[in-house]
């Protein structure tokens, strides 16, 4: 009867999420705006151009489809081979580099046993001519880059044209891409070429196998996409939509253009609505903002509207204006948050946060959707190489992140203000994550060469975010600011690496960095900052014996009584490798307080304060105004004397806590 | 052997003149209570102040501020480890201690003894000889407990979907419903048992020298067969629950209830515990008192003192 019950209860549950059979959509309005914002000429230099005709069936999960590459050669050396991106086979077997290194596991979503992904080369041409067999994997067991011998090598300035047919079964969505459901969020789907990078002459191929830490490296282009689906399907896709068409047989056909990106993305899903607003920029143009989500998440949806376009004002004015005319979230589904939420896409991003504890107040959501939106900006337009500097991109956005937050949803609240609690973004992720001292991995590490996922997600993210605040509250946040508005305009549209951007801000902040970047960036170790002693001693002449012979004379503590001032010895330390200018400030008992600054660079472990005061020194501030983000702030506050009323109060709390169990179990 | 028709009115009124009549049983038990505790708040603090007395920042995360106390957890996860350790150590003293306690005040509140005197031998003469039987009871509820557990798990087993990906709080409430009412219904059903069977081990114990284990699965039967017992008990718990949720309620954002000071903190928190223990002092009264009115148990022994009924 119990299990009946329960059943019963479920069945009710249960029955109040279904959404019914899939029904024919409204043709969707065109998008009347060209891709670029304003139109114009191009951004990039469009090295990469992509021509793609794919048909979806939802039922199977597969796609058939063509795409036309066209690809120049921008370098000074020829090109005799090409290595492509084939990243749906991450998901074929657990013989793959992706299975072997997430475990079938990411951000909490598990790969099924049913669900995996593949994607198969049905053909290849170049010239009219077949080439699918030439096709070799540089890792037999891992096949997700081919690469492809050239019957005629590409030279520096030309421009080569490649078709292919292909077909892909979409994974059951756990990392990134696949379908949940009727949910399917189509990424990193076509075969996708590597990136010519090095010195002029010298140019070698950039394209990484997929693996659990690396995410994706490509050249801008053009990408004209046309959509075959059924007529029941709501699509959201990069770009703007140029053309929609019925077809017989129940079937609809989209094109969506967009030009200057790296990456196209598209989203299926039978029961989705849209909610839509504008961003406005400072020139007054804006920017069509959409958010795509099921209608039991519609409390939501707002949320994300108003982050998006808040998110678009602010990073337009801190760095450089959003390019394109069109933003689109996607929210997914609960059941496919985890899998295919949290993800960014030029011109397309998918968000996640939505829960029950999610109340207004409690910000995830809206951090979701800014942290993606911003990467439109780091690896959007300044399109780094991810898999081997993944700071650059997911680090540089999480400290713009946390200045969008607390312009948004002001300083001391920009993540949480609810019911009393409020935390401001930086101060809670710093508190969240680990010591930077006890990662055996340096921030400058490829994503593929992390000791374990943890260090990966601790450097790259917060850690990164830690050194940039760092620096910025040492030098001042708007010169630090005006520095980094100076680098996103030198490098949009660009492949910045960590030197450019280094470079760039010794050139803005006017001063070698070489002290703070090397040691930051590229070793182990943190800081480690603590006061070390801090006694006084009341002052007097000396005492003693002092002379010879008739002259001696015996000086007492009666000859030579206490002063009334205090002669106060401090030592500070610094057991790091990361040695920044440390504020130290001593306070004393008559309310008056004293400041100066270590300063030496590294050169010395330890610094000493002497002073002569008036009254008994209470208490040692270590960087009191908290510019130091990169050090656990625990011992940053030292006070002479103990005091143990603090605990006596917390005693009190856990032993009353303690009461109330005792009382559910004893008589 | 009486025959009478008990309502809940009878059980409340047993319960609030119990509290008058043997006020002082009621503090000596609370007092008891309150020198374990204020023994594990000594320690407690003690523990934190050795890590902290230093440190500046906790003061601050004692008062409220988040991101301190979490840098302060993190250093002194040791030290926080010991306190938890330290709390888990007086409440089980506390199990163990009650034992002897609730036999005691059963004991109290069935033979009715006059004078301080008297009622304190009265509770120590019943606590000491009930203490091993009750041990000996806390083993036969094991099972009960066992199947609390699997109900919980099943139950939250079928809800666990529902809970992740609820959006909205109507969402959240029918699989939380589903998830921990059976079980809390078992656990009640349970825990009511225990209390019912204490009561009559603690009033045949002369008489008849019931075993643990027949008693305890022919209270089982009359409890499951007088549903009075549970609207009794629960109605107890659910007091018990509102005046926690209440003072919760009430020290929320307000320093001088929840933040400032040990000795405040220390003198408001007792009322509020006295308060609670209080009211399962009143159910224990009408316990006893429904418990009385149960036929006797069918084995008998030399009789060595009369029947203790109370009424």
């Amino acid at each position: 009867m119990l299990g009946r019950t329960c059943l019963a209860g479920l069945a009710l549950t249960a029955c109040s999420s279904g959404h019914g059979p899939a029904r024919p959509q409204h043709l969707p309005p065109l998008d009347k705006v060209p891709a670029l914002r304003g139109g114009g000429a191009a951004r990039s230099p469009r090295i990469a151009n992509y021509k793609l005709d794919a048909k979806l069936d939802p039922s199977s999960h597969m796609i058939t489809a063509t795409e036309t590459l066209t690809w120049t050669n921008t370098g000074a050396s020829q090109v005799d081979m090409l290595p492509f991106h084939l990243y749906m086979n991450a998901f074929k077997n657990e013989d793959s580099l992706f299975m072997r290194t997430t475990h079938g596991e990411m951000r909490g979503a598990h790969a099924t046993d049913s669900g995996w992904g593949w994607i198969q080369i049905d053909s290849i041409q170049i010239g009219g001519v077949e080439r699918a067999t030439a096709i070799s994997y540089p890792d037999d067991r891992d096949r997700t880059v081919a690469n492809l011998p050239l019957q005629q090598p590409v030279q520096p300035g030309q421009t080569i044209e490649i078709n292919f047919k292909f077909t892909e079964q979409l994974p059951e969505v756990f990392a990134r891409s696949g379908y949940k459901g009727e949910f399917n969020l189509v990424g990193q789907w076509f075969p996708k070429i590597g990136v010519r990078v090095g010195t002029p002459g010298a140019e070698h191929w950039e394209c990484q196998p997929h693996s659990a830490n690396t995410e994706f490296f490509a050249d801008f282009g053009v990408y004209d996409v046309t959509l075959t689906v059924p007529n029941t399907q709501v699509v959201a896709a990069t770009g703007v939509l140029v053309a929609a068409s019925d077809v017989p047989g129940g079937l609809r056909t989209l094109t969506y253009h967009a030009e200057d990106v790296h990456d196209f993305v598209w989203m299926a899903d039978p029961y989705m609505v849209t909610k839509s607003g504008k961003a406005t920029l400072e020139d007054g143009s804006t920017v069509i903002v959409r958010v795509v989500y099921r209608p039991e998440q519609e409390s939501f949806a707002a949320r994300h509207l108003q982050a998006a376009i808040g998110a678009i004002e602010k990073f337009s004015a801190d760095f450089v204006p959003y390019p394109w005319s069109i933003m689109t979230v996607v929210d997914p589904p609960p059941d496919a948050a985890s899998g295919a939420g949290g993800m960014e896409y030029p011109t397309l991003v998918t968000t996640a946060g939505d829960s029950v504890l999610a109340r207004p107040g409690v910000r995830v959501p809206e951090f979701v959707t800014v942290h993606e939106v911003g990467h439109n900006w780091f690896q959007g337009m300044l399109a780094s190489n991810e898999p081997v500097e993944a700071w650059m991109d997911e680090g540089v956005n999480e400290w713009a992140d946390s200045h969008v937050m607390a312009e948004l949803y002001g300083a001391r609240s920009s993540v949480i203000d609810w019911e009393g609690f409020t935390a401001e973004y930086g101060a809670l992720s710093e508190t969240a994550t680990e010591d930077p001292a006890n990662i055996p991995s340096p921030i400058a590490t490829a994503a593929f060469q992390f000791v374990d996922n943890a260090a990966y997600g601790e450097q790259s993210y917060p850690g990164t975010n830690r050194a940039l605040t760092t620096l910025e509250r040492t030098v001042g946040t708007s010169k630090f600011m005006a520095a980094m508005k100076a680098y996103a305009k030198q490098w949009a549209f660009k492949h910045p690496t960590g030197r450019d951007l280094f470079a760039a801000l010794e050139k803005e902040l006017g001063e070698n960095l070489d002290w703070y970047f090397s040691p930051v960036f590229e070793q182990v170790g943190g800081m480690r900052l603590r006061v070390r002693s801090a006694e006084c001693r009341p002052t007097h002449p000396p005492r003693g014996v002092f002379g010879d012979g008739t002259q001696k004379k015996i000086v007492t503590d009666t000859d030579a009584p206490t002063s009334g001032a205090w002669n106060c010895d401090v030592f500070v330390q610094n057991t790091g490798v990361i040695h920044v200018p440390v504020d130290i400030e001593l306070d004393f008992a008559d309310g008056s307080t004293q400041r100066e600054q270590w300063d030496d660079h590294g050169e010395r472990a330890w610094h000493e304060l002497t002073a002569l005061h008036s009254s008994r020194l209470v208490g040692v501030r270590l960087d009191p105004d908290n510019k130091i983000s990169l050090d656990v702030p625990i011992e940053h506050q030292y006070r002479l004397e103990g005091d143990g009323a603090a605990s006596l109060r917390a005693g009190a709390r856990i032993a009353s806590w303690a009461q109330t169990l005792m009382q559910l179990v004893g008589p | 052997m009486k025959s009478m028709k008990i309502t809940l009115g009878d059980l409340l009124g047993s319960g609030s003149r119990a509290i008058t009549r043997y006020t002082g049983t009621l503090l000596a038990v609370f007092v008891v209570q309150t020198i374990v505790m204020l023994a594990a708040m000594f320690a407690t603090a003690m523990v934190l102040a050795n890590a902290f007395a230093h440190l500046p920042i906790w003061d601050d995360a004692v008062d409220g501020d988040l991101v301190s106390l979490v840098v302060c957890l993190k250093f002194a996860r040791g030290n926080f480890l010991a306190c938890s350790s330290i709390a888990f150590g007086a409440i089980l003293l506390w199990s163990l201690a009650s034992w002897f306690l609730a036999g005691g005040v059963y004991g109290v509140l069935a033979q009715r003894p006059e004078g301080r005197a008297e009622t304190a031998r009265t509770f120590g003469a019943s606590g000491a000889a009930t203490y091993l039987t009750y041990a000996r009871l806390a083993l036969c509820a094991v099972p009960g407990w066992l199947l609390a557990m699997l109900v919980f798990a099943l139950c939250s087993g079928f809800a666990l979907q529902k809970v992740q990906y609820a959006l909205t709080v109507s969402d959240l409430v029918g699989p939380l419903l589903l998830a921990i009412g059976p079980a809390l219904l078992v656990m009640h059903v349970m825990m009511t048992v225990v209390d019912y069977a204490r009561v009559e081990l603690t009033l045949r114990h002369d008489s008849h020298e019931p075993g643990v284990i027949a008693t305890y699965l022919r209270t089982l039967g009359f409890v499951l067969r007088r549903p009075l017992t549970l609207v009794h008990s629960g109605l107890g718990w659910l007091v018990f629950v509102a005046i926690t949720l209440g003072y919760g309620y009430l020290a929320h954002n307000r320093p001088m209830y929840g933040a400032t000071g040990a000795i405040t903190l220390f003198v408001i928190r007792s009322g509020v515990s006295l308060a609670r223990m209080a009211i399962r002092f009143g159910v224990l009264a009408g316990q006893v008192d429904l418990g009385g009115s149960r036929p006797l148990p069918p084995r008998r022994v030399e009789v060595k003192a009369p029947p203790k009924n109370a009424g």
